[in-house]
């Protein structure tokens, strides 16, 4: 019976009401104006690609050598630009893009349908091609 | 209105945009200060949430939830990072056209007043929003929701994009807890 009245009082009491904003409309052109700041960008990927497809290309052309063995060759000479091209950067981005994704979804009215996969497309294949990387490192 | 059709004028013309700003920036703004009572807390939140609808508007697919309770799901998301403590506001403030900056300070100075006056002229308001602050933000929100913005269950349920029956019981064990905060006072 308490929790009923104390109901109808949070119901029946009165609440601040907004009726006029002047700033509305600056705001509102500020807004549509607005360009995104954004850091995260797959421009991250592009050097540890850029050295991958290098190491490609030198197992390819030089007799003797797999890019794994490029890969660990690199290692022994760069061990501090190996780790962090081809360990630390493509974690970081794999992490962003699972965050980023989380973020879509909610941002985009938790659609269940093909509709969420066309938005989050690019993030996937960051993600893949993170994992790739990740996974010729390891070997 | 079609919402549809104004979501697609948006993709064509992004300008198109500022229908929906003129549609749901008071009453977003509305439910902002009734969660934080502070009105430049609130400037802040509403700004983000409407920036932040404005960049994933072209992300938004018309799923069945209407681009007011997207606007409500993003806003109540902004609250609740404002009352953790861990939201980092965006800049859209500094923004603004320097021709427009000295009328938008102009603007906000008045907007403040008035707010603030709406405010404390609703003292029972004010000391019950005091006691609700106190309490974890999920039970917060679902008080909010439906006794200080008036909304259905179901439309809250899509809001928070929860079941409905979690939403009773958020409410129930949320307003008794309440009650016993207000009792005391």
């Amino acid at each position: 019976m308490e929790t009923q009245n104390f109901e109808k009082q949070l119901t029946e009491m009165e609440k601040p009401e907004i009726h006029n904003l002047k700033h509305e409309d600056i705001l509102s052109g500020a807004i549509i104006n607005a360009k995104d700041k954004s850091v995260v960008s797959w421009w991250w990927l592009c050097v540890p690609i850029f050295i991958l497809l290098m190491l490609m290309m030198k197992s390819t052309f030089m007799p003797g050598t797999t890019l794994i063995s490029n890969m660990h060759d690199l290692e022994s000479k760069q061990k501090l630009i190996s780790v962090a091209f081809f360990l630390v950067s493509p974690l970081i981005l794999i992490i962003i893009n699972v965050l980023t994704i989380r973020k879509i979804h909610f941002l985009s009215g938790s659609p269940k349908s093909l509709s969420f996969l066309e938005a989050v497309w690019f993030n996937i294949l960051i993600i893949a091609v993170s994992a790739f990387i990740l996974i010729i490192y390891s070997l | 209105m079609d919402e549809t059709d104004l979501l697609n004028r948006i993709r064509q013309h992004p300008e198109n945009f500022s229908e929906i700003f003129r549609l749901y920036y008071k009453p977003i703004f509305g439910y902002i200060i009734r969660r934080t009572g502070s009105f430049d807390d609130t400037a802040d939140i509403a700004a983000d949430t409407f920036l932040k609808a404005f960049r994933n508007i072209n992300n938004f697919k018309y799923t069945g939830i209407s681009v007011k309770v997207w606007l409500y799901r993003i806003a109540t998301n902004e609250v609740n990072l404002y009352f953790r403590n861990i939201q980092k506001h965006t800049s859209v403030f500094q923004r603004i056209d320097a021709n427009d900056k000295k009328i938008f300070i102009d603007y906000i100075t008045d907007d403040r007043k008035e707010a603030e006056y709406e405010l404390n002229r609703h003292e029972q308001f004010m000391s019950v929003l005091k006691e609700l602050k106190t309490l974890p933000v999920k039970y917060q929100e679902v008080i909010s929701l439906r006794y200080f913005e008036g909304k259905e269950n179901k439309e809250i349920a899509e809001i928070l994009d929860i079941n409905e029956g979690t939403l009773k019981s958020l409410l129930s064990r949320g307003v008794e807890k309440l009650r016993k905060k207000c009792n005391q006072i």
